[in-house]
């Protein structure tokens, strides 16, 4: 089944909208390592879906699921140092998946390769950002206070534990999806720059969300067509771009 | 009719007890504060009331009672992309046990605390820290809690600046009517405002009017071996 440019920039503009937008409220609590990290736990979940001839998407987001699970259960059973935790754990994620990749698929798990996914996935994650920036956009209040305080949730009769465990359920969900688009390695980077920019020029709140899903949307549609034009993955032309454009944006910073 | 009853409280970090038998009681319209010297459990004892520290013993509410909370304002980042008045609406709508709409304006909010209304459209980063103080004490307010909590800053801030907010909080708490549980390590405040003190240092020192508990004595108890002078306000 053939896939036109048009529905590929159409569901890579959906997918950096949606990153964007879960970026921005990451970047609330400084998440943006443990969403780089994260990222690194779907390549084992992808190198099984590879060898074992099933849909990688799932094997991704499974493993990205017991990742999220982890961390949720460490940072609230326990009194481990989670930064210390989820390095290990990843990079050993990150070398589990490096031995167990195909060799001729590994650039395309790390890098992405938009142009190369099936139809029915392109509107599977078109299905899932749509749902993740639902999911976002409804609850944004409570992920708001969440993200900057769990004694003030609390006191406002909340339950900061449950939202924190629903943002990265939605958070592995975008991962899973958005790996097509970038890859293991760069996924991170479309959650966390658009919203990293945003946050350098926004007045609000309102503003600061709005903007962060426009300029992951901006930067998907601009580099999903240059890559197009000159034969490049669309991934790494997203990262390059959206990072000058960030270090730009930091003499625009209001303050 | 109590408001709040905490009966033999303990609290631990992994083997190390950071409250234990901590047992009072808050009736409404009551100013209680619980004074005691640094890394005595005050906070503690605050983050085990709202329910973010898990604990043993028993802390119960009247029931439906709606709680505010002020925590020091070091806790909350400042540097955020985000409105006083979005800020302030981060309440509406969410609570589970509390009604959909906030009692109060945005507006009524901000003027609890003598902010005028242009403060409304202000950044988190363009506010001072004194008046980042205040937003946080009328976020607490406007949905109109039976019960504020209120954890005085640590860091060191004028006297005069702390002065103004305990006199701004009892002329609140008159007005809106909430019973007012304080931490605080200044006997002047504690003596000024409060109807019940609890002394800690990781148990319980003594719990009564200020006048009744806090003599010399207990101070001493309290905070060791150095020289106090006690307080008589004749007024």
């Amino acid at each position: 089944m053939g896939i036109s440019l048009v529905q590929v920039l159409i569901v890579g503009a959906m997918i950096a909208a949606a990153s964007g937008v879960l970026g921005s409220f990451a970047l609330l609590r400084r998440m943006a390592l443990v969403g780089d990290a994260l990222s690194h736990v779907a390549f084992p979940g992808i190198a099984l879906g590879l060898m074992f001839n099933f849909n990688p998407f799932l094997g991704a987001l499974a493993f990205l699921i017991l990742g999220i699970s982890i961390i949720w259960l460490i940072e609230h059973k326990t009194k481990l140092p989670v930064d210390t935790l989820v390095g290990i754990m990843f990079s050993l994620a990150l070398a589990l998946g490096a031995m167990l990749v195909p060799e001729e698929r590994i650039e395309e798990v790390l890098f992405g390769n938009i142009m190369a996914v099936s139809g029915l996935d392109l509107w599977l994650a078109a299905l899932l950002s749509l749902i993740s920036l639902f999911f976002l956009i409804t609850f944004y209040k409570r992920l708001t206070l969440t993200m900057i305080s769990r004694d003030l949730s609390y006191s406002a009769g909340s339950r900061p534990h449950l939202f924190e465990f629903l943002f990265l359920l939605v958070f592995a969900l975008m991962v899973a999806t958005g790996i097509k688009f970038a890859g293991a390695l760069l996924i991170g980077s479309l959650i966390i720059i658009p919203a990293a920019i945003a946050r350098n020029v926004a007045s609000s709140m309102k503003n600061y969300l709005l903007l962060s899903g426009l300029i992951g949307t901006m930067g998907a549609l601009f580099s999903v067509y240059v890559a197009f034009i000159y034969g490049l993955e669309a991934g790494p032309v997203f990262v390059i771009t959206s990072g000058i454009v960030f270090f730009i944006s930091v003499f625009l910073v209001k303050r | 009719m109590n408001i709040l009853e905490v009966k033999k409280l303990r609290v631990a970090y992994g083997r190390e007890e950071a409250l234990r038998d901590i047992s009072f009681s808050l009736e409404k319209g009551e100013t209680l504060a619980v004074l005691g010297p640094n890394g005595s459990g005050k906070t503690t004892l605050f983050k085990a009331i709202l329910g973010v520290i898990p604990y043993e013993g028993e802390v119960i509410f009247d029931k439906n009672i709606r709680i505010g909370y002020v925590p020091q304002k070091l806790d909350i980042e400042r540097d955020l992309p985000i409105t006083v008045e979005e800020f302030l609406l981060l309440k509406e709508g969410i609570m589970s046990r509390h009604p959909k709409h906030l009692t109060h304006t945005v507006y009524e909010a901000l003027d609890f605390v003598h902010l005028p209304a242009s403060f409304a459209k202000k950044r988190f980063s363009e506010l001072s820290s004194g008046e980042l103080q205040r937003v946080m004490i009328s976020w607490a307010l406007i949905d109109h809690p039976d019960l504020l909590l209120f954890d005085e800053p640590t860091a060191s801030v004028d006297v005069a600046g702390q002065e103004t907010i305990y006199n701004l909080l009892d002329n609140l708490r008159r007005r809106e009517k909430f019973a007012l549980l304080l931490i605080s390590h200044d006997l002047t405040v504690v003596y000024h405002y409060a109807t019940k003190v609890v002394c800690l240092n990781k148990t319980q020192i003594c719990f009564g009017s200020p006048r009744d508990v806090l003599t010399t004595e207990e101070l001493r108890k309290l905070y060791g071996e150095q020289k106090f002078y006690t307080h008589t306000h004749n007024h």
